[in-house]
């Protein structure tokens, strides 16, 4: 098992993406349990005030990569509390060498908790560093 | 040592916050055999390796760290998550997949009690409709395999409800021996505990109020005790009272007591809701187990 950091939001894995495009972000799932990928509904990013919405954001979980419908229609996809997901964020240049203040806001659907309390909300602000 | 009416154990879900950051699979369990437990209760899609299908090496580590271990498993916590599909209910065959699955592999493991969370479609968490036809279609492999179906009497549901009744009704219609109650003992709080720290989430938009329940009476315990197989001794906080153990919120002494009368046996399987911090859990349960072991031998 990867021993991960306490908050959602991993200090490990934010980087630009190699060839541009972009940059990535870890995160481990913040509840008790892995849950069927369906029942996420997404996550949203916003880094030094510029907001990237969830239907933007690709997912990859282990070795398997995800658009967001792709994510949240498979009937057999896992994420799990020992496996990280990587948000892989458009953005046309990449973030600057140096410090980001960066939000996510991570939406999960809770079948045993009354509907109209749903959904299942985890939002934290972390920063982070960049070195590349 | 003392003699003891009950059987005690720990649900690994008392190491949320801290499970997979700040302990492994191993610190967690051998903490459940160092504090003196004997049962070993896990949720099966956290802590069983490519849930459902974990590789063979893994369950072979099962095994042999149970046997080094002297842990018994007891009940395997699974989900009917009848909210998949987003814009469709769960079909009875989806639902019928998900309990034949988690049985299957509760009984792959040793469990003997297998505790599926079911959806629910009323603020007071009635079960989705779902849970009948569905949990009649695998009654037949829980009897092959000998797992006990128990969905849990959870905060904010009461003994005297429908949800509760629906329950005894099945058991009477289908005469099964392999479907009971799991009583979490969170029912039965004095008062509501405001849990602090770990990751900061909210339900939903902030539209709808927590329900507002009324206090259970420890007394209607006995009015189910007979369906009753397996007690979650859900709790948040044991002080530390001029050095004696006190429990504010969750009223043990009477509940053991209606566990007595009632000539109750089975196992109280630690499940520690309080507030996160790192090594909080294990001091925790450790001061839970100590409180219940004095009540017990009383």
């Amino acid at each position: 098992m990867t021993v991960l950091d306490v908050p959602m939001i991993q200090t490990r894995g934010f980087r630009n993406r190699d060839g541009g495009g972009g940059f990535e972000l870890r995160l481990r799932l913040p509840y008790y349990r892995g849950v069927w990928t369906n029942l996420v509904e997404g996550a949203s990013v916003t880094v030094d005030g510029e907001h990237f919405g969830a239907d933007d954001i690709a997912w990859s979980i282990g070795d398997d990569q995800y658009t967001l419908a792709e994510l949240t229609s498979s009937t057999d996809a896992r994420w799990s509390v020992d496996v990280p997901a990587t948000l892989h964020v458009p953005r046309a240049e990449p973030l600057a060498i140096g410090l980001h203040d960066v939000d996510v806001e991570l939406r999960v659907r809770m079948s045993y908790i009354p509907e109209e309390l749903q959904p299942t909300i985890w939002s934290e602000e972390r920063r982070l560093v960049i070195t590349r | 040592m003392t003699t003891h009416r009950f059987d005690y154990g720990v649900s690994l879900y008392s190491y949320t916050g801290e499970f997979g950051t700040t302990l492994t699979l191993d610190d967690c369990i051998d903490d459940v055999a160092d504090l003196g437990a004997t049962g070993l209760e896990i949720l099966g899609e956290t802590h069983v390796q490519e849930y459902p299908e974990p590789p063979t090496a893994w369950v072979d580590a099962w095994f042999a760290r149970l046997d080094r271990l002297g842990l018994t498993p007891t009940c395997f916590g699974a989900w009917v998550d009848t909210r998949r599909f987003g814009d469709r209910p769960m079909t009875v065959e989806e639902a019928t997949n998900q309990l034949a699955t988690d049985i299957r592999l509760a009984a792959r493991l040793g469990f003997r009690f297998m505790r599926p969370k079911l959806g629910v479609v009323t603020s007071d968490l009635e079960p989705d409709p779902v849970w009948v036809p569905a949990t009649e279609r695998v009654l037949d492999l829980a009897a092959e395999k000998d797992v006990v179906i128990c969905p849990e009497i959870h905060w904010p549901s009461v003994i005297k409800s429908k949800v509760v009744d629906d329950y005894l009704d099945f058991i009477g219609r289908t005469g099964t021996q392999h479907f009971g109650l799991l009583m979490d003992t969170g029912v039965f709080q004095n008062r509501r505990h405001a849990r602090h720290g770990g990751p900061r989430s909210r339900l939903g938009e902030g539209r709808a109020a927590p329900p507002d329940v009324p206090q259970v009476p420890v007394a209607d315990l006995a009015d189910v005790l007979d369906h009753v197989v397996y007690i979650q001794a859900k709790f948040y906080e044991i002080e530390d009272r001029d050095g004696v153990l006190r429990d504010d919120y969750i009223p043990w002494a009477d509940i053991l007591d209606v566990l007595r009368r009632g000539g109750w046996h089975g196992y109280l399987s630690s499940e520690y809701e309080g507030d996160y911090g790192v090594g909080r859990a294990a001091d925790q349960i450790r001061r839970q187990h100590a409180l219940l072991r004095i009540l017990d031998a009383n």
